[in-house]
């Protein structure tokens, strides 16, 4: 058999019809261009947003360390290096807390050793910032920004000399407040929020703080393996030998976690490669559709089946070769050059170089997939063309009904709507599903750009503007907080309003109906050791004054008992707190209750007016740790707040520990400025604001938010575009129905009422589906990404129903502009009727 | 009386680039009184579906006008045609152009619900009956022969209780026996509606059914219409 060689004549018609169809094409490559360019952009700009976020929960733990062994003794540091699942494994003890600076007082500010693969390898990859050098000699010290800042120390410089006074965590000595001038060897910055420095081995020495002494030390490991399961840490735990008291600090959820994560974003990495797919699909596929009749004149004048193929394909491949270079040119000037300047824009310190690294092998993966799309969606309109007889391709609506019979009278615009969204049930899956997954992945990035938003995580963390603590509450209980210093503070014009805490030691005899459960399970927890239960508990019945069991008594006020109560979930009868009839309890250590709800707590006001009387109130709920708004805390009985009119009935003039103010508008620094300066000059004042944490973490802020809102956007854009293909298809292959619509009777503004209530239906539909699938989706996110205790789950409803208002919008308006712009024909022309 | 009535009615095209105007219809005038079944005949390409679709407020003339019950419509909006089309016209397709997606009943009632109205049941059930779809009433149109999908056509053109049936070849696509029961059935239904039939054909035989004949030819009445001045 001889070849036929008709190449040249197929190349020939192929370019005539391309040029024949010149806006078509250009819709071709628009679409082509289009989706090189989502799919380049969204993996180049979702690399670089994960990559940004990962690093902000890096800076906000502190620490890069997969797992840790508390309390190591030598033996089991030396058998942990040694392990070859392990990759290193870096040494940190806590030694010494820092009182105070010149006569400042200070927060809890700990010092630690950190061995050098510790500190090289885990501590510095999570810092944000890092001046000098980690400290050397004995009296050398690093410390966080923080603890500069609330040293009051605005510029440091290396070598600067710091009078500290601090005590050693020595075990069994009773922080004995020591005086020294250190030297600052450097600072940094990490989103720890906390007060913390790092002291030299020869420091560490010295101070003879052990890594085996109680919650002192710690060994941070790094595993070859970051995927664990629990097996894997029972098996180290054999392996290092545990006593009593040692655990293994780890994530039992890990693996459940990391499926999580990556089958999320498979979904969406896969459903953007779908709707890319279907947009070339379908762009290619109403092309066909409108040149069937062209091809079955060619195939009546002998062209063969597969010469229509390749006709067709050759078309789809000039298309391809114009469109993906021009998509991936767009992704990378997004990438390198938009987004860069808009996070510039919004914040000028930011430094622009490499805010989206343009990794050749991302926009190569992108283009060959834009290419196999290509081949792939001009396969089936090929074979639609090549399939269709002359005579089918005469008549070819692409419209088949599968349905017989169907005992129905309804004819009403909303059913013939209903029934038109269902009719090509694979183009209502596509439209659906391509809205779904731009809604779904909608409503997730804003719900993890809200849950990486610092000033909502500072909002819910923190329920005030700034906080003043009294740090002398403890031991001399200087009152501090006068009356005037308070009205002043109230005085100021930014401020919203004030609120205070007071407390107060509290005696709380033993009583085993109520509390007994409580101190089993606090025993049983690793911070007490249960064989001195017994004994503890003895002792306790007898002195029931010794500091070690007393408690604090809290005072709030009715600001106060709003949040309390909301913390604990609204179940409070506010007229029965005010009335000092109930009281809260806080656990420490352990979960749930222990029984105390509903018991009543018998108690006795050293500091009272009566200081001998035995008074009784009812616990009406027991909160944790993060409801107590006191920082100070006492021996080891529940603490118990009260109202402060019923704290000022019982004690006369309560202690006032800290206040707590809110500003008209938060995060002004004039304000927090002003606010500061009413105390200025008592050094025993600390301070704590919203503003402060937010400087700090403001930084991967605005990246964050950018990136995060870009890929929104770009999934939006996408699902918008293939709606507008599917509708501007759909409406093109119903033209000769809605012309016959129109012929019987129907007005214009009937069909545009049914068009528009399609568009409705599918969106409605949507919402409703991304909201069923969204909903618990984006709260598996959240649970994966928040690192706060205090941040709940909450769906940003403005952005989300706005975005739902647009998307309806463009739904509704979208077939009826194309039917307005597409069916400007006379009527008999479109019915296919010729004269 | 006067039902329907063209005066000097025109209708040119241009085509391609080059220019050249076709004359579909090159002034017409025509009348055609109330209860009169009109065939109307001719070659290809003569104007005859142009003519209908005029008739009908299909498409608009380039000039001249269209008088139907003494109105004008040549000056009609989109949807003002529409709206005249549901009240006043019944069409009969040679493609039936039934929708798809709708059985049998609810192409029949269309026009009327597109008319804000509830359809007259007995009078619907009563045109099923005569056109013997009873047993397709809920049938879907791709699942019947041409002859029922004609006569489903038929049925949704009486069903507004229109004054004048356009059919344009209502049995192009009909054996000769199914096309004489459609034939029959549309006079028959007329006659018991009192209504107007203007009916395209090109077969003579089906051409004589009909109470006058009207021949096209090049856009141009050449036999048996009556021009507006002889009508006087």
């Amino acid at each position: 058999m001889m070849k036929v060689n008709n190449k040249p004549v197929i190349n020939e018609i192929a370019l005539t019809t391309y040029k024949a169809n010149k806006k078509r094409n250009l819709l071709i490559i628009f679409a082509i261009s289009l989706s090189t360019f989502l799919i380049a952009s969204i993996i180049s700009i979702g690399t670089s947003y994960w990559k940004t976020t990962m690093e902000r929960q890096l800076y906000t733990s502190g620490m890069d360390y997969d797992i840790a062994l508390t309390e190591p003794e030598d033996a089991q540091i030396k058998k942990a290096r040694s392990i070859e699942e392990i990759k290193y494994a870096g040494l940190l003890v806590k030694c010494a807390v820092i009182e105070k600076y010149k006569q400042k007082m200070l927060d809890k500010t700990r010092l630690y050793w950190a061995d050098n693969t510790c500190f090289d390898k885990m501590v510095l990859p999570a810092l944000e910032t890092f001046t000098g050098s980690y400290p050397e000699k004995e009296n050398e010290i690093l410390l966080s920004s923080r603890t500069l800042e609330n040293m009051g120390i605005k510029k440091p410089y290396k070598g600067m000399g710091l009078k500290l006074s601090y005590y050693t965590l020595e075990e069994g000595t009773d922080e004995e407040i020591l005086e020294r001038e250190f030297t600052l060897c450097g600072w940094y910055t990490d989103y720890t929020g906390k007060s913390k420095g790092y002291i030299s081995e020869k420091f560490y020495k010295k101070s003879n703080v052990k890594p085996t002494d109680f919650t002192q030390g710690s060994l941070k490991i790094k595993l070859k393996q970051p995927l664990y399961t629990e097996k894997d840490i029972l098996a180290l735990q054999n392996t290092l030998s545990l006593s009593n008291r040692q655990i293994i600090e780890a994530d039992a959820d890990i693996i459940s976690y990391f499926i999580k994560i990556t089958a999320g974003l498979a979904g969406i990495l896969f459903m953007v490669f779908a709707s890319s797919y279907l947009f070339i699909y379908n762009t290619l596929y109403i092309s066909v559709s409108k040149d069937i009749r062209y091809y079955g004149q060619l195939k009546t004048i002998g062209m063969t089946s597969v010469q229509l193929k390749r006709l067709i394909n050759r078309q789809a491949c000039w298309n391809a070769l114009a469109g993906i270079p021009t998509g991936l040119a767009v992704a990378i000037i997004l990438s390198k050059i938009i987004i860069p300047e808009v996070i510039g824009i919004i914040d000028y310190s930011f430094n622009k170089n490499n805010t989206v690294p343009v990794n050749i092998w991302t926009f190569l993966i992108a283009g060959i997939f834009a290419m196999a799309v290509n081949k792939a969606s001009s396969h089936k309109p090929a074979r639609i063309a090549a399939g269709c007889s002359p005579v089918e391709a005469l008549n070819y609506t692409g419209i088949s009904v599968k349905q017989k019979y169907r005992k129905r009278e309804s004819t009403s615009i909303f059913s013939m709507a209903m029934q038109n969204i269902f009719r090509n049930k694979k183009q209502a899956f596509i439209i659906f599903l391509s809205f779904v997954t731009a809604i779904s992945v909608y409503l997730c990035t804003s719900i993890y750009i809200r849950a990486n938003d610092a000033k909502y995580i500072l909002n819910e963390v923190l329920d005030y503007d700034i906080r003043f603590q009294n740090e002398t509450t403890l031991e001399e209980e200087k009152p501090l907080f006068t009356k005037e210093k308070i009205k002043q503070l109230e005085n100021l014009p930014g401020i919203k309003s004030v609120r205070t805490v007071s407390s107060k030691e509290v005696v709380i005899p033993y009583q085993e109906e109520t509390f007994g459960k409580y101190f089993k399970e606090l025993y049983s927890t690793r911070y007490f050791p249960s064989k001195s239960y017994k004994s503890d508990m003895e002792e306790y019945k007898k002195n029931p004054e010794n500091g070690f069991f007393t408690s604090r008594f809290i005072g709030i006020d009715e600001a106060g008992f709003e949040c309390l109560n909301k913390s604990v979930g609204n179940i409070l009868d506010k007229n029965d707190f005010e009335a000092g009839k109930t009281t809260v309890t806080i656990r420490t250590f352990t979960e749930g209750d222990s029984g105390m709800t509903g018991k009543t707590v018998n108690f006795r006001l050293p500091g009272g007016l009566n200081p001998e009387k035995e008074y009784s109130i009812k616990i009406a709920a027991v909160a944790s740790q993060n409801s107590n708004p006191a920082f100070f805390a006492g021996g080891i009985a529940p603490e118990m707040i009260v109202s402060e009119k019923f704290a000022e009935k019982l004690l006369g003039k309560t202690y006032i520990e800290a206040v707590m103010a809110e500003y008209k508008e938060p995060y002004n620094k004039e304000t927090e400025k002003t606010a500061i300066s009413v105390f200025d000059g008592i050094n025993e004042i600390s301070n704590e604001s919203r503003l402060r944490n937010y400087n700090e973490m403001k930084t991967t802020e605005n990246k964050t938010k950018v990136l995060g809102n870009s890929i929104s956007i770009i999934m939006a854009i996408l699902a918008i575009f293939n709606y507008l293909d599917m509708m501007a298809s759909n409406v093109h292959s119903r033209s000769n129905e809605i012309a016959t619509l129109e012929s019987i009777g129907m007005t214009s503004k009937q069909v545009k009422r049914m068009l528009g209530t399609e568009g409705l239906g599918y969106s409605f539909i949507s919402v409703i589906v991304s909201l069923a699938a969204g909903i618990p989706l984006s709260y598996a996110v959240f649970n994966a990404i928040n690192l706060y205790a205090g941040v709940y789950y909450s769906i940003p409803w403005g952005r989300n129903i706005a975005f739902f208002v647009i998307i309806t919008t463009i739904c509704v308006a979208a077939p009826i502009i194309v039917y307005q712009k597409t069916q400007n024909q006379n009527l008999t022309s479109r019915m296919g009727e010729n004269f | 009386m006067d039902i329907l009535e063209t005066r000097n009615l025109k209708k040119y095209y241009k085509t391609g680039n080059n220019g050249i105007v076709v004359k579909a219809l090159d002034g017409i005038d025509l009348s055609i009184k109330k209860g009169e079944f009109l065939s109307i005949t001719g070659t290809s390409g003569s104007g005859k579906t142009t003519l209908l679709h005029m008739l009908g407020g299909l498409d608009t003339p380039t000039s001249g006008s269209i008088y139907v019950d003494g109105k004008d419509i040549s000056n009609m909006d989109k949807d003002e045609l529409a709206i005249f089309r549901r009240r006043k016209i019944g069409f009969v397709f040679q493609n039936y152009n039934l929708l798809p997606l709708m059985n049998v009943y609810e192409n029949i009632v269309l026009p009327v619900r597109l008319d804000g109205i509830r359809p007259d049941k007995i009078f619907v059930d009563k045109i099923i009956n005569s056109l013997g779809l009873t047993d397709k009433k809920y049938s879907m149109p791709c699942q019947l022969s041409g002859g029922q999908q004609q006569r489903v056509a038929l049925a949704r053109a009486l069903a507004a209780k229109p004054s004048i049936i356009l059919a344009d070849e209502p049995t192009g696509n009909l054996d000769s026996r199914t096309s004489l029961d459609v034939l029959g059935l549309i006079k028959t239904c007329a006659a018991q509606f009192s209504q107007t039939i203007a009916m395209i054909t090109h077969n003579e035989e089906i051409a004589q059914m009909a109470g006058r004949i009207i021949r096209l030819e090049d856009g141009r009445i050449y036999g048996g219409g009556r021009t507006y001045d002889e009508s006087k």
